[in-house]
């Protein structure tokens, strides 16, 4: 819905002297805050679990937790990937938005669906501390909303706070490969508009956090919910 | 003392939670094939036993066995869950799945494959009566979805049931329909564990109760031996205006040594049980109430674990 809302209103608006539109850089942005939305939907998710009962009932079963949170991470990120490639879709080929190339779209894709893998762990970590899935929600609206616009991926935010937050390096890498053509020895930019200040590392830099936060986050979501589930 | 037909053996198990101890060095043996009840009020410590019995909870002290495996080593966590079925006194059952893929998404965990799985299903839905039933169970009726969570926890017809509170929320009939089910279990081998606080329930289908309260058991044996311990045949519950009269006659009744169970609780209450008839029954009223205008209410029945635990704590069961 994002996707074709925002086509109609900056799709046409080109930038000067350049040869994109402004939603040629909008839509890498607009797709992590989909992707993001997975913590939102996660810690709802995993607190239901939780607060209903079931988690506990598959506790009694011979499958072990470690399986039970690979279902739940598996089912969760599934959801995740489908709605990203939908956009992908609706953005790189109805929209016909501009990409370097397909190995740079393909890219671009697997960043997305890694933030949305991460996006995940932090739902996680919400829902360990949430005991309904009500405050889960709340808790989740309260982290994600101000983090996806403080980490400059919905328009573009100058400040040194963006390097704190996921957002901004899944949406950096991804813009820098799939829509500026830089390669993975290019340094990354600050801004989530171009041209921007230098950071001082490559790209494959970016992407190496970006594949560390995920694994880093969804490890400490599992430690959490499994220490505040554990009696 | 265990013997080789004990299934589940508890010693001095112990749980706390903070500052409560929610169950504190309780012990109880279950036999092979029989139906155990752990009676009690809630809050008595019922399902925190049954939740480490089925490994969710780790006990602080004691020790229980499963079948022979021990309850907190995850070797003994792990075989224990192939042998055993939950069914939690929550309703825990996915809404936007049908009946029977809940059921069969349950024998799936215990590596059936989906024929044997949608065979076993359909077989114990027919029993439970929801067979007809092919729609979202979100549409179902509170019973309904008991009787699911039911069909759950015993799809892959375990060695031992675990239900906790299996009828709670059930009307009359409904929870009838349940103890049938329970006792059918029997007959299939299976060895049955139920919490409840229906003593009712507990004296229907029981071949064993053990009465716990706050987290301690409190009385154990056969509901007809529990019964018999506190007197067997009936019992008078007089409700006195004034604590004199009572007083008085708690005296004179225990004069007349025909009571087998004396016992006053709550407000001016008293409670006699004793085992003869109607006519043990005016014997006491007539010798020791010196006015019908010193009774606010009394009532007349048959010997139930609802008594045997009021004359064990002076507490009803109903009124937790």
């Amino acid at each position: 819905m994002f996707t074709v809302m925002f086509y109609f209103i900056f799709g046409t608006q080109e930038i000067p002297s350049t040869q994109w539109t402004i939603y040629d850089f909008a839509l890498p942005g607009l797709i992590i805050y989909a992707a993001g939305a997975l913590t939102v939907s996660s810690a709802i998710y995993f607190a239901n679990e939780k607060s209903k009962g079931m988690l506990e009932r598959l506790d009694t079963m011979p499958i072990g937790r470690k399986n039970t949170f690979l279902g739940f991470i598996i089912a969760e990120s599934l959801f995740g990937v489908i709605s990203i490639a939908v956009m992908f879709l609706i953005g790189y080929v109805f929209m016909q938005l501009y990409f370097v190339n397909l190995a740079a779209l393909f890219l671009g894709l697997l960043v997305a669906i890694l933030f949305g893998i991460q996006s995940v762990g932090i739902g996680i970590i919400l829902a360990a501390f949430a005991r309904t899935p009500e405050s889960a929600n709340g808790i989740a609206m309260v982290y994600y909303i101000p983090v996806i616009f403080a980490s400059g991926s919905i328009v573009p935010f100058d400040s040194p706070i963006v390097y704190v937050l996921p957002p901004f390096w899944a949406k950096q890498v991804y813009l820098q490969l799939t829509v500026l053509g830089d390669s993975l020895t290019d340094m990354m930019v600050s801004g989530s508009s171009y041209p921007a200040q230098v950071i001082g590392i490559p790209l494959w830099g970016g992407l190496l956090v970006v594949i560390g936060l995920t694994v880093v986050l969804l490890a400490l979501g599992i430690l959490f919910f499994q220490k505040k589930t554990t009696f | 003392m265990s013997s080789v037909n004990d299934v589940i053996i508890v010693k001095d198990l112990t749980k706390h939670f903070g500052q409560i101890n929610a169950v504190d060095g309780i012990d109880f043996e279950v036999r092979i094939g029989e139906i155990f009840s752990l009676l009690g009020p809630n809050g008595a410590g019922k399902s925190t036993t049954i939740r480490m019995l089925t490994t969710v909870l780790t006990a602080d002290g004691g020790n229980a066995t499963v079948s022979g495996h021990n309850t907190a080593t995850m070797e003994g966590k792990c075989a224990i869950r192939r042998i055993i079925g939950v069914c939690p006194q929550d309703i825990t059952i996915y809404d936007d799945l049908t009946a029977e893929e809940n059921t069969v998404f349950v024998a799936k965990m215990y590596d059936m494959n989906s024929e044997e799985a949608k065979e076993k299903a359909s077989v114990l839905l027919e029993r439970l009566g929801l067979a007809a039933r092919k729609d979202k169970t979100k549409n179902f009726s509170g019973g309904m979805k008991r009787r699911l969570n039911l069909a759950m926890a015993l799809v892959h017809e375990p060695q031992i049931a675990f239900l906790d509170e299996p009828t709670a929320g059930l009307d009359p009939q409904a929870s009838r329909t349940v103890w049938d089910i329970i006792r059918s279990l029997k007959d299939l081998g299976m060895t049955v564990v139920l919490t409840t606080h229906d003593m009712d329930e507990a004296d229907a289908v029981s071949d064993h109760v053990a009465i716990i309260d706050e987290g301690k058991i409190i009385a154990y044996g056969t509901p007809s031996e529990l019964k018999e311990q506190f007197g067997s045949g009936n019992v008078i519950e007089i409700g006195f205006f004034d604590q004199d009269r009572l007083d008085s006659a708690i005296e004179k009744i225990e004069k007349l040594d025909v009571a087998t169970k004396v016992t006053a609780f709550g407000e001016r209450k008293l409670l006699v049980t004793f085992s003869g008839g109607m006519k043990t029954f005016f014997r006491i009223l007539s010798e020791s109430i010196e006015s019908v205008d010193d009774i606010e209410n009394m009532s007349f029945r048959q010997n139930s674990l609802e008594d045997v635990f009021l004359h064990l704590t002076g507490r009803r069961l109903r009124s937790n």
